[in-house]
């Protein structure tokens, strides 16, 4: 290894990322701005539901019953409809995610003590939304029932309406959301886009790098030259992987102040396992730019193979533990899995070495596996 | 011991053999040319040579180094240089000119001092030293080869390999690019592997090898090659040019026409003999200045491609004359199918005598003051010149010139930022269908589809062109004839070999019967015979039909078929004129051109360069102008003896479009 080499390998490409507009918009801008589209809008928190109602009653109580709805902030109330027919279009429109029909007497048979039957209309179209939906509806449906016990014990048996409580619901739940209070999907989603944005940015820097010089032929220079593949692959990761290290910093930042993630763990820590995440993301990317020869080539392989482990098999947006065995066993294959443990281990468990060690050791394998392939992979003299 | 032998060198590209059974050697202090087309196999070789390439066949042996694995290669690096092909890619942008060279420096371990010393010097010879700070990216096709080549000698390698380092470059920086390659070779005793598709470079080397096809014709030095194809070379003036040709085929293969002249080539034919035999051919035909020359390697190249390609099926066999009878291609009016009294063009027309450019004054092209800015770039500078029906007429210059800039102006496909271009008659902006359905194109880049066949390739554009039916038919069999194309019609358009791919490239712009064609460098990295067969075409095409030709090339030689040249210099037309009057010009203005043969040429030229216009080196000899070349023998006689040097021989030359081109660019350059 020849220093002088390696820096000159370095500096030039340093100076190539500052002059070039498209690298240094890829290298600056590009981490950020996935980082901000993802952060605003990969939210997961189902709210503002809109929906209408038809209320054939319109008495005091089903006045009431609807606002049960409007007042929480998971629901969104749109209007009253006419008919049935009015709402079947508002849905199939998608004006209304929820469907509520009233029916007549609502009021009158409550009060007689006689049990009514509410119709609702709910959106089905994307699973997830719709379970979420039923849950919300679930519960309100619960608090008003409980409610209307506690009403009728007391009127009929003459309880107060503390004890009539304790009777209608004996067993009580005590719940507690740990590390993320609130539920923010915010919190997660911001240190878990770190994840995903330093799993995709160093490996289509160090690829393109590496990729344009053969497209353009400047590679002829490294393969005629003295420099050996060492140096010369050294000097063209540093300053990729330098990038990298700065933009952990720069995502940090955003998470914690824009998307006001809370960061509980040992920052120091947090960047050292970052920069090793990070010389291990590159050397996908070196990997990448042995096997193409076009850059076209290049952005579409780095694409495949480090969008979708990121979003699928990293534990983002789907438990790896609700994953089919095969799906788990992919999933801890690939890098992000590891990262993402440290990463939410740190921002919201507030975890460090002593638990984050072998993730953090795990990823240096990794690292340590891939250039070893890369740099036994890459020839000067290839056969074509 | 050579300093580098190269021994059955083969190459395979999976499985599809790219070179093979290559044998040359390199000695200390030479410069040795590879000349060959696009896909002779040149750049593997020079990778392999530079150890940047593995191959499968033969042994590469530098400084006594087999160059067999990539270990060894490294061995041998460090004395050598490579400069891959392509102009200026292998540098960097965004990169000064500097500091382009100092990351070769420093790649290379060039100690600072040493580093000063020798940056200095070659920013002084290639005169570059003005624009040290400029990126690497504004810098003109000429300057950035020069700065490659700076890059390359940075380290003082002892062999240089550069891959075609002229192609695309202006005739002047070519020129430049020479001198200086020969001034370091001297200097500092490097010896040098390059290779060019120009011919005309050839007698820059001291040894050459001429490649097509992955392998090596022939070797040796220009002159030993000339000497294995005998022969003699007769040129002759003529009115009735496609007549003569026409007649002369038939015993002469290799005849050729240029404008109102026509040469042939007769292999093994002493002078004395050819001038008897080609007179006897022309008894009662009207000419004059019939000339006997001696041939060139572009000749004896033809000549080596012929003997070779005589097994190669039926594509090349029915060769189409620049005199040849419009019968040969079924072009005659029935057989196209369609009718003459077509309402479009009623005034098709009819050259009475062929291969007569017909005399019609009717301006077919016209650009007016046309101007085109880039931003603050101005890439074509008000430009003016008409082309009249049945001229050829051809746009001369380097890379970035502007030529195609001028093409997509004049076609419509670009609005000009100043002047006006009219084709037929018409802006080409607001033209109407039928006007554009009386234009063709044929594009730099290649417009087929490669994974089609050749006959859906024809059938696709007729359509596009609105021909269907027997209108259809007829078009694709005349198409299919003109190109040489029988029995290939179900090949795949990108297995054809380059010059059958121009060919029908040519045949789907001719497709509708345009009368106007526009062609953009369609013979760039062609063989010399496909280009010979291909302007045979366009000849016949102007003659015969009166198809009215605007064709842009870089190859100097090639300029002497158009009518009329115009040359194009940083956007400007530098001159418009038929070549003889071109060339009439220098004459009168430079005098004749000499070639000289010395026995010490790089001491020559030094002892010469004060004394006399344009003096260059050419291999072992020098060229030179002269206003009267009895005084001026005398005169050199008296220089070279009193430098203590021998004068060998001199002989008259007839000057070339390059020539042409160097001293009005020179002029220009001086009286700005």
């Amino acid at each position: 290894m020849n220093r002088a080499r390696i820096l000159a390998v370095a500096s030039k490409e340093w100076r190539e990322i500052l002059r070039d507009r498209l690298f240094f918009t890829m290298a600056f801008g590009v981490p950020l701005l996935i980082m901000l589209v993802l952060g605003y809008g990969l939210s997961l928190d189902v709210e503002n539901i809109p929906f209408a109602v038809v209320d054939r009653d319109r008495s005091e109580l089903s006045r009431d019953y609807v606002h049960q709805f409007s007042d929480s902030r998971y629901f969104d109330l749109l209007g009253y409809a006419r008919d049935e027919r009015e709402l079947a279009r508002l849905l199939a429109d998608s004006r209304i995610r929820l469907g509520l029909v009233i029916p007549d007497r609502f009021q009158e048979r409550l009060q007689g003590d006689r049990p009514v039957e509410v119709q609702a209309l709910i959106d089905g179209m994307f699973p997830y939304r719709a379970q979420t939906t039923k849950g919300y509806l679930a519960a309100i449906h619960a608090e008003l029932n409980r409610e209307l016990l506690v009403e009728f014990l007391g009127r009929t048996r003459g309880m107060t309406p503390e004890r009539a409580a304790e009777r209608v619901a004996p067993v009580r739940l005590e719940q507690r959301y740990l590390f993320n209070q609130a539920l923010e999907s915010d919190w997660s989603m911001a240190s878990g886009l770190m994840m995903l944005v330093l799993m995709v940015s160093p490996p289509f820097l160090t690829a393109l790098g590496v990729v344009r010089e053969k497209e353009s032929g400047s590679i002829y220079n490294i393969y005629a030259s003295t420099v050996t593949r060492g140096e010369f692959i050294l000097g063209k990761l540093i300053p990729y992987v330098g990038v990298s290290c700065f933009n952990i910093l720069v995502l940090w930042w955003v998470a914690t102040r824009i998307f006001g993630a809370p960061f509980k763990g040992d920052p120091l820590f947090f960047y050292l396992a970052s920069v090793v995440y990070v010389i291990c993301t590159a050397g996908i990317g070196l990997l990448v730019s042995i096997l193409v020869r076009t850059q076209v080539a290049a952005v579409l392989l780095t694409m495949v193979i480090t969008f979708i482990p990121s979003m699928l098999y990293s534990g983002l947006l789907v438990p790896v533990e609700s994953m089919s065995r095969e799906a788990q066993l992919q999933a801890h294959l690939f890098p992000p899995f590891w990262y993402l443990q440290i990463a939410w281990g740190s921002f919201l468990k507030g975890l460090g070495w002593e638990r984050l060690w072998s993730q953090t050791a795990l990823l240096a394998g990794y690292a340590a596996v891939l250039w070893t392939l890369g740099l036994s992979l890459f020839h000067k003299r290839p056969k074509r | 011991m050579p300093l580098l032998e190269v021994q059955g060198f083969g190459k395979r590209y999976r499985g599809k053999r790219a070179v093979s059974g290559v044998d040359f050697s390199v000695e200390r202090g030479e410069l040795f040319g590879l000349i060959g087309p696009d896909g002779a196999g040149k750049s593997s070789l020079m990778k392999a040579v530079a150890g940047v390439l593995a191959y499968e066949e033969g042994r590469i042996v530098a400084f006594g180094v087999p160059v067999d694995s990539e270990r060894n290669a490294e061995r041998v690096k460090g004395r050598m240089g490579f400069m891959p092909q392509g102009l200026g890619l292998n540098l960097y942008p965004e990169l000064s000119v500097e500091e382009n060279i100092d990351f070769f420096a420093r790649l290379r371990e060039v100690p600072p001092a040493e580093l000063r010393e020798r940056k200095a010097r070659l920013l002084a010879m290639t005169r570059l030293a003005p624009f040290r700070g400029r990126a690497m990216k504004k810098l003109s096709g000429g300057m950035k080869q020069k700065l490659g080549l700076v890059c390359t000698l940075i380290h003082q390698p002892e062999l240089v390999i550069l891959d075609e380092p002229t192609t695309g470059v202006d005739p002047l920086s070519r020129r430049d690019f020479w001198a200086i390659l020969a001034e370091l070779l001297n200097e500092q005793g490097i010896s040098a592997l390059v290779s060019t598709a120009y011919l005309d470079e050839a007698s820059r080397f001291h040894r050459l090898a001429l490649m097509h096809q992955g392998q090596v014709l022939d070797q040796g030095t220009p002159e030993e090659i000339l000497s294995r194809v005998p022969g003699s070379v007769v040129q002759f003036r003529s009115r009735v040019v496609a007549e003569v040709v026409a007649r002369l085929r038939n015993r002469f293969p290799q005849v050729e026409s240029y404008g109102s002249r026509v040469r042939l080539f007769l292999p093994g034919v002493a002078p004395e003999v050819a001038s008897r035999e080609v007179t006897a051919q022309l008894q009662g035909v009207e000419r004059e200045e019939l000339e006997v020359l001696e041939p060139e390697l572009e000749d004896a190249f033809i000549q080596l491609l012929e003997e070779q390609s005589e097994e190669r099926g039926p594509d090349l066999s029915p060769t189409v004359g620049s005199g040849a009878p419009a019968a040969t291609f079924g072009l005659g009016a029935p057989a196209t199918g369609e009718r003459e009294t077509d309402s479009r063009r009623p005034d098709r027309p009819r050259s009475g005598r062929p291969g007569q450019r017909p005399e019609g004054e009717e301006v077919m092209i016209e650009a007016r003051e046309l101007v085109r800015d880039f931003g603050r770039f101005r890439a074509v500078d008000r430009v003016s010149f008409r082309v009249r029906r049945g001229e050829i007429f051809g746009l001369l210059g380097a890379n970035g010139a502007g030529k195609t800039t001028v093409i997509k102006m004049l076609t419509g496909l670009l609005p000009p930022t100043g002047g006006e271009g009219r084709v037929v008659g018409a802006d080409m902006r607001t033209s109407s269908r039928a006007i554009r359905q009386r234009i063709g194109y044929l594009s730099q880049a290649f417009s087929l589809y490669r994974d089609m066949t050749v006959l859906e390739n024809i059938r696709l554009y007729g359509g596009i062109y609105g021909l269907h039916g027997k209108a259809l038919k007829a078009r694709t069999a005349w198409v299919l004839a003109m190109a040489g194309l029988g029995g290939q019609e179900r090949e795949m358009a990108g297995s054809l070999p380059m010059g059958l791919r121009q060919r029908l490239a040519l045949g789907c712009a001719l497709v509708h019967r345009p009368r106007v064609l526009f062609l953009d460098e369609p013979t760039s990295g062609v063989d010399p015979l496909g280009r010979r067969r291909f302007w045979e075409i366009l000849t016949w095409l102007s003659r015969s039909e009166a198809v009215t030709i605007l064709i842009t090339t870089h190859y100097m030689s090639e300029a002497e078929h158009c009518d009329r040249l115009a040359l194009m210099h940083a956007g400007r037309l530098v001159a418009d004129q038929p070549p003889e009057a071109l060339r009439r010009e220098l004459v009168a203005e430079a005098g004749e051109l000499l070639e000289l043969e010395v026995d010490r040429p790089l001491a020559a030229l030094e002892c010469l360069k004060a004394h006399f216009a344009g003096v260059s080196l050419h291999g072992n000899r020098i060229h030179l102008f002269a206003r009267d070349p009895e005084a001026a023998r005398r005169r050199i006689g008296d220089r070279l003896a009193g430098a203590g040097l021998e004068l060998r021989g001199l002989r008259r030359r007839v000057p070339g479009m390059e020539d042409v081109f160097v001293y009005r660019m020179g002029a220009l350059e001086a009286a700005a």
